[in-house]
């Protein structure tokens, strides 16, 4: 098999591992795979053997020993000039999935990133595999380009050490004393290899711990439709067993990282329900101090820094202040036309503030000059912030009317509702 | 079932219907058993994973930042909860949340200087003086994850980028174009005057006044009118290098 001529040898060690070069992290294995060019017949035919995927190249190696066997190969990632997708139709499913890409050829025939001319290659994965997952790889490597990184570093690192890429399992072939500055670069570079090693174990347990997740999301996706479909069609006897599961659902959707809506029937996640009473409890105080309102934000820091571990999330605390609307709790969560989220007292209401307000602007010489943001905040006995929240909003019911001018911003009592159109000299 | 008239056959509808129930709930109980499996699978390998490499994602932001990329494929949320098993057998949600705390103290703490628009950059590097003692080094990345959860609690949290910087946002004032334009502009100084507003940009007088006299009262322009030539300037501490918060952070 005069692989070679069209393919470059790919180097193994002793124990018939491939020999990586510095940099070089493995990101996929298949084994059984055919390597093939369907449109040149003297391309070789390597037939079932391991593919691995690297971050530089895609390398394979022959399954079986013998001496017969065809030798190992590998194509540069930086001779693939393109991937194609993968078909996808009836015929597909039933037969063994191919992935073909593009590589650069001399015109000899020959694998080359600086080749001129195109051929296809088709890989055939006839084992167990994953062919999306396995194309999602390969174009990430392709995208990474992480060779091109390494020309520049390699040069630096290799002086005064033996140089040419590191062999299989650490087993260094020369050992060099660890002296000088040729030792401190060596102690760095081993220093670098293996911390490389470790996150290659990392990134390999990542991707299989993602591939899980996938699946946990695909269950609790259905899991989630049942859930807002169930609600539309109650029996009353499964009420209680219904909503029962239904807790747990949402629970369980929470501990994978799944948002689940807290829908007008359901009453969200067990989880969130205590923290909803614990928290209409911890806000008492604080909300007395702050005079009846206080913003979200500082709620989610209060309840945080009392709390020191085990901190609530800003999504668990939307989510448990969301639930009050339920239960009988004497506060509310309230949001302004400008987004921004208040915990407010219930006896705190709006027709309480509008009636404290009004009072404020009808006073003598808040008739002459108006009421500023700080006046009213003084009055109310909440931050400015707030108070200018409630006299935008009293705008907008038409109790006030807002007065732009160089002293800033100012509002008066509307009169212009009590005008009569009839009786125009009021 | 064939439908019987009378009674009878009432009652035998409102049976046919308690057993579709039935069978219903079963079918129910069934798919809920396998999810209770699937999940302790799941937990268990997380568990896995986070023996071996709780430490990774602790101290290596770069593992973090994928590892956050990949949830994010995958449609899981980390740090959606608290009870979530990332936080709970990972760790790294208090690590966000109490970051998230950090930064809200930060913007506040600077909005007398800035209005409540900080460049990421500074807020970056006053929570490194605060968080001297701990042993978690934190990125850019890890900021804007945390401030992206922030922003569900209203008050306006956000990033924008303005130009090659980010800024933070801790208030809601809203911010349009010709505002992003201005800040841009005075990223190279640091401030700008109304001349050049309308020279660079192409503005007519009034829009470039009624711009910055927006931004001024929004508190994140000053004015200096001590130049020489008398030309008044407008300072942007949010997007000026020079960083004149010494000593306004001690804790």
């Amino acid at each position: 098999m005069a692989a070679g001529n069209y393919l470059p040898t790919a180097e193994l060690t002793a124990s018939g591992r491939p020999v990586l070069y510095p940099g070089e992290i493995e990101s996929s294995l298949l084994s059984s795979v055919d390597l093939l060019s369907e449109e040149n017949p003297n391309f070789p035919h390597l037939k079932s053997g391991l593919l691995i995927l690297t971050n530089h190249r895609l390398l394979w190696l022959p399954n079986s020993t013998p001496a017969s066997s065809p030798t190992p190969v590998h194509i540069p990632l930086s001779a693939v000039s393109h991937i194609f997708s993968l078909k996808k139709s009836i015929k597909s499913v039933f037969s063994t999935p191919r992935i073909r890409f593009q590589v650069s050829v001399t015109s000899e025939g020959r694998v080359d990133e600086k080749g001129l001319r195109s051929i296809v290659i088709t890989l055939v994965l006839r084992g167990k595999s994953d062919p999306e997952a396995f194309l999602g790889k390969f174009w990430e490597a392709l995208k990474v380009r992480a060779w091109e990184e390494i020309k520049v570093g390699a040069s630096g690192a290799e002086a005064g050490s033996s140089s040419g890429p590191r062999s299989g399992e650490g087993s260094l072939a020369l050992r060099v004393p660890v002296v000088g500055v040729a030792g401190i670069l060596r102690k760095e570079q081993e220093m670098w290899e293996s911390t490389d090693k470790s996150l290659q174990d990392a990134f390999q347990d990542l991707n299989a711990l993602m591939s899980k997740a996938k699946e946990m999301v695909m269950l609790a996706e259905k899991m989630r439709l049942k859930l807002l479909a169930g609600s539309n069609n109650q029996a009353t006897g499964a009420a209680e067993d219904e909503l029962g599961t239904k807790e747990e659902m949402q629970d369980w959707l929470l501990s994978v990282g799944i948002a689940s809506p807290v829908t007008k029937e359901s009453a969200g996640a067990l989880y969130h329900q205590q923290l909803s009473r614990q928290l209409a409890d911890f806000v008492r105080i604080p909300l007395e101090r702050a005079g009846g309102t206080i913003n979200l934000i500082d709620v989610y820091c209060l309840f945080n820094r009392a709390r020191g571990t085990e901190l609530i999330s800003p999504d668990d605390l939307l989510q448990a202040c969301s639930l009050w609307e339920k239960f009988d709790v004497p506060v509310m969560l309230r949001k302004f036309d400008s987004g921004v989220m208040v915990i407010q007292n219930k006896a705190h209401s709006d027709d309480e503030v509008f009636a404290r307000i009004r009072s404020l602007v009808t006073k003598p010489d808040a008739l002459q000059s108006g009421v500023s943001a700080s006046d009213a905040a003084m009055t109310l006995g909440v931050a400015p912030a707030m108070a200018k929240e409630y006299l935008l909003t009293a705008e907008g019911k038409g109790l006030l009317c807002r007065d732009i001018s160089p002293d800033g911003f100012r509002f008066y009592i509307n009169l212009f509702q009590d005008i009569n159109s009839d009786d125009v000299y009021l | 079932m064939r439908r019987r008239p009378g009674i009878g056959g009432l009652q035998n509808a409102a049976a046919a219907r308690d057993q579709y129930r039935l069978l219903g709930e079963n079918v129910a109980k069934l798919r809920t058993d396998l999810m209770k499996e699937q999940l302790s699978t799941f937990r268990s390998q997380l568990e896995d994973f986070a023996r071996k490499h709780k430490n990774d994602i602790r101290k290596n932001p770069a593992f973090r930042s994928q590892f956050h990329e990949m949830c994010a494929k995958v449609g899981v949320d980390p740090l959606a909860s608290n009870k979530g098993f990332w936080a709970e057998l990972l760790g790294i949600g208090d690590f966000y949340y109490e970051l998230g705390v950090q930064i809200v103290d930060i913007c506040l703490s600077t909005r007398a200087h800035n209005g409540g628009l900080i460049s990421l950059e500074e807020l970056c590097k006053l929570l490194g003086q605060r968080r001297k003692g701990a042993r978690e080094a934190v990125s850019e990345d890890d900021c804007l994850r945390a401030i992206s959860k922030l922003k569900v609690l209203g008050s306006g949290f956000e990033v924008i980028s303005v130009g090659k910087r980010k800024l933070v946002r801790s208030v809601p004032t809203e911010l349009n174009k010709d505002h992003n334009e201005i800040l841009e502009l005075a990223q190279a100084q640091g401030f700008v005057t109304v001349d050049e507003v309308q020279r660079r940009l192409s503005w007519p007088s009034g829009r470039a006044t009624d711009a910055l006299e927006t931004l001024l009262d929004e508190g994140l322009a000053m004015i200096d009118d001590g130049d020489k030539d008398g030309r008044r300037r407008y300072w942007f501490p949010c997007v000026s290098s020079i960083s004149s918060y010494a000593g306004a952070d001690t804790s």
